[in-house]
């Protein structure tokens, strides 16, 4: 698996294009009416403006890894039905979040040998289809109380083993326990399907402008 | 409204360059051209352009109001019956609208009048918000503008503002047709903007995306997608195979369906139908409406769905003398009043005027040196100076 994109920090990056200053004054002093024109643009992805940061840059938050719940319980940061219930969400997201491939020897390409299941669903031919299996689970620190890092699984890629993955493809370390993590890698997964088609949006377009 | 000639910055490419402007010229033909600027009162700008622009978007709110209640009006725009209750839905729903662009024929004097509504796919977004704003802060600082000018364009807070009031949760998929720069730079704007928002966006072409064994729209990575930004029109995606999979698809779609009622020329008929004699409409009839004959020997016609200028034909005493080739037509057209864009220098400007989730957000000067604005259009930066 790749390695996430590094994050980005807009508020840093957030610089006055025109000149590079501060952004400009919301009012016109000279005449105390607000201007008709935004106080200042920025761009963070687009042109040399656009400067990505190193994920250490982003916001680190509390958060805590276990490759399972005896390991949690074990711990003795959490009760034992913390870890139990911050599992049971995260094993409900595991088939739907978890990267989808059409046979087992892609997913062990990326996942290592034996680390692969077959998913709860079929190819449109009626064959299995495959994910890796959940080597672990990720959840709040409940240093802050409850809310904060809603509980998600993690996997572990045949490239770098020592480490977790969130389903996005997230590195969030290898060390279990309370630990911390970029603020972007505690994001909800999103689903992953197993797409069966792909092409029936464009045939319109033939190379003229679809804009106006 | 006056047109003034400007000593354009020596180093304007450079610029762009860096900041990712990279369709200011299209082949080899400038679009960018900051060779002059186009210069309003504010009261122009506010009492000709912007209040008007507010005004008829909330009439335009009434005519798809009436649309989605009205299968006649759905079917006299062409919209397929297997999606009648999609886009009422969406409309009954409230999906909400990030943006588009009200195009008007003004000329500083008299009222402007709304030639159409890019409601659906507006491009020329990146830059009146951002180019457009640069240029200004940089001619000032320069001495080719008076210091202390203004100009409409608070477009990219507004999109900062309004990006996460969309209710997207997840990521924000962005994506467009391939092989165009110009739509390119549209979207990778739009994901700009979701990214300073707070947002997770992605960009991607339409024909990347599939469909999966559910029925759900995905990504290259597989990635379910959720909430779809698309610089595609509506009535292309609902006639490819993959339109099938849209209503049960649970995919939000910005902009949403009910904006293909607005970015269909049958809305000028329909706007004229309802609210005859409104100082910023004209008068506008489908073809084959007897009561087209009150045009007299002046009127364009335009198909319901072209773009860019394409298969217009301008009527003047009764003889054709403009027409455009191209690939619309099909599904029927209207016939509107002429009203010929005000000519500044020998150029025919068109005045866009930009809303925000519904609210005026900017304004855009486009020229051509025909009666008709095209692809061929160049984009002059504008200010307000009183």
């Amino acid at each position: 698996m790749a390695t996430g994109q590094a994050g980005m920090n807009v508020a840093r990056n957030a610089l006055d294009l025109a000149s590079g200053r501060p952004p400009a004054p919301a009012f016109d002093s000279r005449k105390d009416i607000p201007l008709k024109r935004s106080r200042s643009v920025a761009l963070v992805m687009m042109g040399a403006s656009a400067i990505a940061l190193s994920a250490c840059d982003e916001p680190q938050i509390d958060a805590a890894l276990f490759d399972g719940v005896q390991q949690c319980i074990d711990n003795k940061d959490f009760s034992a039905d913390v870890c139990e219930s911050n599992f049971v969400a995260a094993r409900e997201q595991h088939a739907q979040v978890a990267p989808k491939y059409r046979s087992q020897a892609d997913c062990e390409a990326d996942f290592g040998g034996q680390q692969c299941e077959t998913a709860p669903y079929r190819t449109e031919s009626g064959s299995s289809v495959f994910m890796p299996l959940m080597m672990g689970y990720m959840m709040g620190s409940m240093l802050g109380g409850r809310g904060g890092v809603a509980s998600q699984p993690l996997y572990r890629s045949a490239d770098d083993p020592k480490s977790f993955r969130t389903a996005d493809n997230k590195n969030v370390g290898g060390r279990t326990g309370l630990t911390k993590v970029a603020r972007s890698a505690t994001a909800r997964p999103s689903a992953k399907g197993f797409t069966v088609s792909r092409g029936g949006f464009g045939a319109r377009a033939r190379g003229f402008s679809a804009g106006g | 409204m006056q047109r003034i000639p400007v000593a354009e910055r020596a180093d304007w490419r450079e610029t762009a360059r860096e900041h990712g402007f990279d369709f200011h010229s299209i082949d080899n033909d400038r679009y960018w051209d900051e060779s002059a600027y186009y210069r309003f009162t504010l009261r122009q700008v506010e009492e000709d352009l912007e209040d008007p622009t507010e005004e008829l978007e909330n009439l335009c709110f009434d005519v798809v109001e009436r649309a989605v209640a009205d299968q006649e009006v759905l079917s006299r725009l062409g919209i397929p019956t297997a999606y009648w209750d999609y886009v009422a839905q969406s409309w009954h729903n409230k999906d909400r609208n990030l943006y588009g662009r009200l195009d008007f024929s003004y000329g500083g004097t008299a009222p402007a009048k709304l030639l159409e509504y890019n409601a659906d796919t507006p491009t020329t977004l990146y830059e009146s918000s951002i180019f457009q704003w640069v240029w200004l802060e940089q001619a000032m600082e320069r001495g080719l503008v008076p210091a202390g000018a203004d100009q409409f364009n608070s477009l990219h807070e507004r999109l900062l503002e309004a990006l996460p009031q969309l209710g997207i949760d997840g990521a924000l998929h962005v994506a467009c047709a391939k092989d165009s720069q110009e739509d390119r730079g549209t979207v990778e704007y739009i994901a700009d903007c979701a990214r300073q928002a707070g947002l997770t966006s992605q960009l991607l072409y339409m024909d990347d995306i599939g469909v999966d064994q559910d029925g759900r729209f995905t990504d290259l990575e597989d990635r379910v997608i959720t909430s779809l930004f698309k610089l595609y029109p509506w009535e292309w995606i609902l006639q490819e195979e993959f339109s099938q999979h849209v209503p049960a698809s649970g995919v939000q779609i910005i902009e949403p369906a009910w904006k293909m009622i607005l970015s269909n020329k049958g809305l000028m008929a329909l706007l004229w139908e309802m609210f005859e004699g409104h100082p910023n409409l004209l008068p506008c009839y489908f073809e084959g409406d007897p009561r087209a004959s009150a045009l007299g020997d002046d009127y364009v016609r335009k198909p319901l769905l072209s773009r860019e200028g394409s298969n217009i034909r301008v009527v003047q005493g009764g003889q054709v003398s403009f027409e455009n080739d191209g690939p619309y037509g099909a599904e029927g057209h209207v016939l509107q009043a002429l009203h010929p864009l005000a000519r500044f220098d020998g150029n025919h400007a068109m005045v866009g005027s930009w809303l925000v989730a519904s609210q005026p957000a900017g304004m855009c000067v486009r020229e051509d040196h025909s009666l008709v604005t095209t692809d061929d259009a160049r984009f002059i930066p504008h200010i307000i100076l009183d």
